[in-house]
């Protein structure tokens, strides 16, 4: 019996039909539904910015870090610009760095798993060894350089987000894609003679997608919160306005002194909400799928850890 | 017995009190004595002057480094370790003076043949180690020093501002230096220079921590102004809004520039903020390279004129400096005195006449509404760094503008050093970029902005591309006339010249703003803040009420 | 695969792994847009030569293989190269550094753990009732703030009651010993806390679920049956139980207290290695930055191994 328990008890759960996992979870885990309403509300608040924002995004409606009032409930930026408006089009571009930056990240990890499960050997070795490599490297770091050396675009922000992130989803994609390759009907149609590619996109992928998914959630999560970490170091695209980049703003131009507090409190509260929505919503989705795999959802941020259940052959 | 004489009591004990406090105050006798806490933003980042390069170290060797002369109020050149001077030999040697019976803060006497070897030094090793200070002492074939109080300068031409060049010039210890020229005098610049520093002003650095403080306590030996404090700490604070909370929190007692954002609240809070104009100038730049291949509609003195009449430069000093700025006209601030030439004014916000430019040069809109020029739209990317922090703000407002002329501009912030290789790319060609935005600080001396814009500086100093022979030439001859008002009027000149070729267009000049906590007097704001580079003034002369 | 084996391949790896991390780093800083000194030659009153003779300065005018071979050679001299700067050498610069955000770090880590044990127990105590909900959502909330935002949350409330800035009152003349430890932990408390805060989430989880796990074993009715306290029960076996991943998770987060380090210095203007990394971003001083990235990733590489040695010794059954 291994030391370590697993970390959030959930009923027992069938794995198996994809359809219908998704609400069963939702059924079963009030955490899950509280992180899906929240992201389903800030992500409908961010699509519909453009048309229901109250405001101008750069007209000024009135003084520099203007008080909250009946028509600017949360308050003035140090543009005179309002608030509310600037935290829609903030959730637009976080929600979007999150999402194009984890798209990187599970196109790069599920390549790289679905490899190194299905073929094994020395394709897994190696795969496994670069991916220990970007496991232990300090990430923030090391975006903080590349974003440094190659100029701050959102484009950059990007792409350098998603080549870190993308180690965790290898892993525990491997880990699936090992225990499909195995399953008998598997084995009977490589006997038939099918190829590679054939039985990887016919048969493991959809197994594994559902656990692609929850891992995605997760990985926004993360996303956003090296998102808003670069922007406040002023690596974050100048000419777009992200929750990091309001944050950012608000504090090189002395909110706080100022006595401005609305300017950081609410984009803080935002982006608090939506990478909470993810954790849960996310981890209730691997929770659901695969229990082995508890440890990862609690870490938010550092479900790069090595995983503390299982080793060696079970290692996942 | 009447009590009535009890009733006077209590006016003869107020009659008393009044005396003695009246007394008390009458004297005005400015309390002297206690320690004076600074606030930066920015921040010491070498305590070696061929190192450095922030104005709050060029500032720290104002006060614990001899300088020959100093800028009085009226920014005219004053006595500082240099008594008297004058010119010979059609000014290609000058003769200074020096204060007699110095001594350096170790006890070691302080004399002319410390300033000849410092020049001397900086002329051998002007190619390596001294590269930082070869421009003070351009034109120098050396210096000798007869006697302990005569420092003679020879020069191989007669240059116009030997006087600007010494007074950023700072004479440096031989006894400590000398021994660290190591490899081809590369050691001068790998000497750290740590804390106590031997030097000679009116306060010596006794301590000195790398992003935190720098504790400078009075000299007893100096050979000037006493300063009224004991001492005086400068905190280095990595944001503004630390700065900014440590003074109202009364950590701090005064802080060297205060955020546009928080004067209000400074001002609310009881604190003296002072804003007075100052140095710096945020611009717009055209690339003026006259071998540009792509848009040489930019060229174009008639669309560079529009482009100026469409920057509205009153909202800029609102909105992005809330009010503390003003409209700038010329590569020469104002605050240089009288080196500004005073014929020139901000160009006028007014877009019809922009538009009738642009119509006349013949580029008409197109669709969407921007312009065409030689069959290519008007439509163009801005580079910006992004250190600047006024850009952003600034960039949205001509944006807007420009969109109704029929210009449309996207922005590209990249970091300073990325910036400048973009825009002098390939090769220091300067064909890599059509338009920018960056900012400028100048110095009291015309010299050095002005020649940012020769060919010369292609590679160097230069962001605009501009190259012009004529320009070249007149910068050559102010470089070269000893006769200040003859030099005076070249330097009009050529700010006239570049009016009118507009390689930038100026935007604000911002103001230098200080706080002060009430009880603190004499913390002098200027130009270049209260702790700065000019003259020694602020901290000898600051002292609680 | 026997013990020994295991320890010689994990330390294998490590090596392995910064040997790959000085090389990237080395490749990643030769990739820098713009010549590494262009900033540099821009320096008021400086003449032309000067930046050829910063590129010999600085070995570029170097092939690049001959810039690698001697990047390694001063690696093994523990010359980290000099500073763009201040010229001084920036393994000086980053030891200083290192030497004030230690206790900052060290301290917060502490405050997670026992935050997070503390809310761990209660959560697990009381199961099933809003306690455990109220705790276990509070430490998910904490962990999901951006760091930066709490540590400014934190002045917003605290700004008038503790200092929000620096490691100590500089102004503060020949102190006692009490009054400059006094100073110095006003000063600390905020920084650590922050970083405290963000951490502990993990740890209540953790303990939570250890805590469950024994909470439900036959013995441990036992013992409740005999009347031992409840505290006792906690302490003796459910805490245990807790110590193998509380221990290895302090060391696997270590990557992540790097980077809430330079935010959170960032923000206290506190003096120390992350925010060396900050203004070494800013001046585009790569020598620095390349040195603090890689004495960074060492560190890591360093507590990864001790992390899995740890591990293998708490339980030696992971290797078969």
């Amino acid at each position: 019996m291994s030391n370590v328990a697993p970390l959030i008890e959930a009923p027992a759960e069938a794995t198996s039909t994809r359809r219908g996992f998704l609400l069963r979870t939702l059924r079963n885990r009030p955490a899950a539904v509280v992180g899906a309403v929240i992201l389903v509300v800030v992500a409908l608040v961010a699509v519909l910015a453009p048309w229901i924002a109250p405001y101008g995004l750069h007209t000024q409606v009135g003084p520099v870090f203007g008080a909250p009032s009946w028509r600017h409930p949360f308050g003035l930026d140090d543009g005179g610009i309002d608030m509310v408006t600037l935290l829609m089009w903030g959730a637009r571009v976080s929600l979007v760095v999150g999402f194009a930056a984890t798209f990187v990240s599970m196109a790069i990890g599920g390549a790289v798993g679905v490899a190194a499960g299905y073929f094994g050997g020395w394709v897994d070795t190696l795969l496994m060894r670069i991916t220990d490599y970007f496991l232990v490297v300090p990430d923030v770091p090391l975006m903080i350089v590349v974003a440094a050396i190659w100029g701050p675009s959102l484009f950059h922000i990007i792409v350098v987000i998603g080549i870190l992130l993308w180690t965790s989803t290898a892993r525990v994609i491997r880990a699936q894609v090992k225990s499909v390759r195995e399953r008998v009907y598997v084995k009977r149609t490589r006997a038939f003679g099918a190829g590679h590619t054939r039985i990887v996109l016919q048969h493991v992928l959809p197994q594994v997608a559902p656990l692609l998914i929850a891992n995605t959630v997760l990985t926004v999560a993360v996303a956003i919160f090296d998102e808003t970490a670069l922007s406040f170091l002023g690596l974050g695209d100048p000419s777009t306005t992200s929750l990091g980049k309001l944050i950012e703003n608000a504090f090189q131009r002395t909110a706080i002194s100022s006595g401005a507090w609305w300017a950081i409190v609410w984009p803080g509260v935002l982006v608090t909400l939506i990478i909470l929505g993810c954790s849960l919503l996310g981890g209730a989705l691997e929770d659901a799928l695969n229990p082995r795999l508890r440890v990862a959802h609690l870490s938010a941020r550092t479900f790069r850890l090595r995983p503390l259940v299982g080793r060696g052959e079970d290692a996942v | 017995m009447s009590k009535r004489w009890l009733a006077a009591v209590p006016l003869i004990v107020a009659a008393l009190v009044f005396a003695t406090t009246a007394t008390g105050s009458g004297t005005k006798q400015a309390k002297t004595g206690g320690t004076f806490r600074v606030g930066t933003a920015s921040g010491i980042d070498s305590l070696n002057p061929f190192v450095a390069f922030n104005q709050d170290a060029y500032s720290t060797f104002e006060y614990i480094y001899p300088v020959l002369v100093q800028y009085d109020s009226h920014l005219k050149f004053a006595p500082f370790f240099a008594r008297s001077w004058h010119s010979s030999n059609h000014g290609k040697t000058w003769t200074f003076k020096t204060q007699p019976n110095a001594r350096w803060t170790d006890g070691v006497p302080l004399t002319a043949a410390d300033a000849a070897w410092t020049i001397n030094t900086s002329i051998k090793y002007a190619n390596g180690a001294t590269a930082n200070v070869a421009g003070l002492v351009a034109h120098i074939t050396h210096a000798s020093a007869p006697n302990p109080t005569t420092l003679v300068v020879h020069y191989k031409q007669a240059p116009g501002n030997v006087l600007g060049q010494f007074q950023q010039f700072f004479i440096l210890p031989k006894h400590i230096w000398a021994k660290h020229l190591g490899h081809k005098g590369a050691g001068l610049k790998t000497f750290a220079n740590p804390a106590p520093v031997v030097g000679s002003g009116p306060f010596k650095l006794v301590r000195y921590q790398k992003n935190q403080i720098a504790l400078f306590q009075r000299n007893s030996s100096y050979w000037g102004p006493k300063p009224k404090i004991d001492e005086f700490g400068l905190q280095q604070f990595s944001n503004d809004d630390a700065m900014v909370q440590a003074l109202k929190s009364h950590a701090l007692d005064a802080i060297e520039t205060v955020p546009a954002t928080s004067m209000k609240t400074l001002r609310n809070a009881g604190f003296v903020v002072s804003d007075v104009p100052g140095l710096d100038q945020t611009d717009f730049i055209i690339n003026s390279n006259p071998k540009k291949k792509k848009h040489r509609e930019l060229l174009n003195l008639t669309v560079k004129a529009a482009f100026d009449h469409a920057i509205d430069r009153k909202k800029i000093v609102a909105v992005t400096f809330l009010g503390a700025a003003r409209p700038a006209d010329s590569i020469i601030p104002a605050t240089t005195g009288s080196w500004h030439n005073p014929h020139l004014k901000p160009v006028s916000f007014d877009l019809k006449l922009a538009n009738e430019l642009l119509d006349k040069a013949g580029f008409k809109r197109g669709p969407g509404g921007i312009r065409v020029a030689h069959g290519q739209k008007m439509s163009y990317n801005v580079i910006t760094p992004t250190d600047v922090q006024s850009i952003p703000r600034t960039f949205q407002i001509i944006q807007a503008d420009f969109a109704k002329i029929g210009v449309q501009l996207r922005q590209q912030a990249l970091d300073s050093s990325a910036a400048f290789a973009k825009m002098t790319s390939p090769n220091n060609t300067y064909q890599g970029f059509d338009l920018a935005m960056w900012d400028w600080t100048a110095l009291i001396d015309p010299d050095f902005m002005l020649s940012v814009v020769t060919c010369a500086q292609y590679g160097g100093w230069s962001d605009s591309g501009f190259c012009n022979k004529r320009y070249d030439k007149m910068y050559a001859k102010q470089q070269l006339t000893p006769n200040q008002n003859q030099r005076r009027k070249i330097v009009w000149q050529m700010q006239a010249f570049l009016y009118k070729q507009r390689p930038y267009l100026w935007l604000a000049n911002d103001d230098s703003v200080s706080a002060t906590a009430k009880n603190w007097v004499g913390f002098k704001n200027t130009p270049q803040g209260p702790f700065n580079e000019l003259n020694i003034q602020s901290l000898t002369q600051v002292h609680q009420k | 695969m026997r013990g020994i084996d295991y320890v010689l391949k994990r330390v294998a790896f490590a090596i392995v792994t910064v040997f790959v991390a000085v090389t990237i780093n080395f490749v990643l800083f030769r990739l820098a847009p713009g010549s590494a000194v262009s900033n540099l030659s821009r320096v008021p009153h400086a003449t032309q030569q000067l930046r050829h003779a910063l590129e010999v300065q600085f070995g570029l005018d170097k092939s690049k293989g001959a810039q690698y071979l001697i990047y390694l050679k001063q690696l093994v001299h523990g010359n980290l190269g000099i500073s763009f700067e201040n010229q001084q050498p920036v393994s000086t610069n980053l030891r200083v550094a290192l030497i004030n955000t230690l206790p900052m770090v060290t301290l917060g880590t502490l405050f997670s753990i026992v935050i997070g044990t503390l809310t761990g127990v209660i959560a697990a105590w009381r199961r099933g009732t809003p306690t455990e909900a109220l705790t276990v959502s509070s430490a998910l909330g904490f962990y999901a703030m951006p760091t930066q935002w709490l540590g400014l949350m934190l002045i917003i409330v605290f700004s008038g009651v503790l200092p929000t800035g620096g490691m100590t009152n500089e102004f503060l003349l020949n102190p006692g010993f009490w009054q400059h430890l006094k100073d110095l932990a006003s000063h600390i408390v905020l920084p650590s806390l922050t970083l405290g805060l963000t951490l502990y989430g993990e740890y209540t989880l953790i303990v939570r679920s250890a805590m469950l796990e024994t909470l439900g074993e036959d013995y441990i009715l036992t013992a409740r049956a005999k009347g031992l306290k409840p505290w006792a029960i906690v302490r003796k076996h459910a805490l245990r139980n807790a110590m193998l991943p509380i221990t290895t998770l302090v060391a696997l987060s270590l990557g992540y207290i790097v980077a809430g380090a330079i935010l959170i210095e960032i923000v206290f203007s506190w003096p120390g290695i992350g925010r060396a990394v900050y203004e070494a971003v800013l001046q585009r001083d790569y020598p620095m930055l390349q040195g603090a990235f890689l004495l960074l990733t060492i560190a890591v590489v360093l507590c990864n191994l001790i992390a899995d040695l740890l591990y293998f010794k708490l339980d030696p059954r992971i290797t078969e």
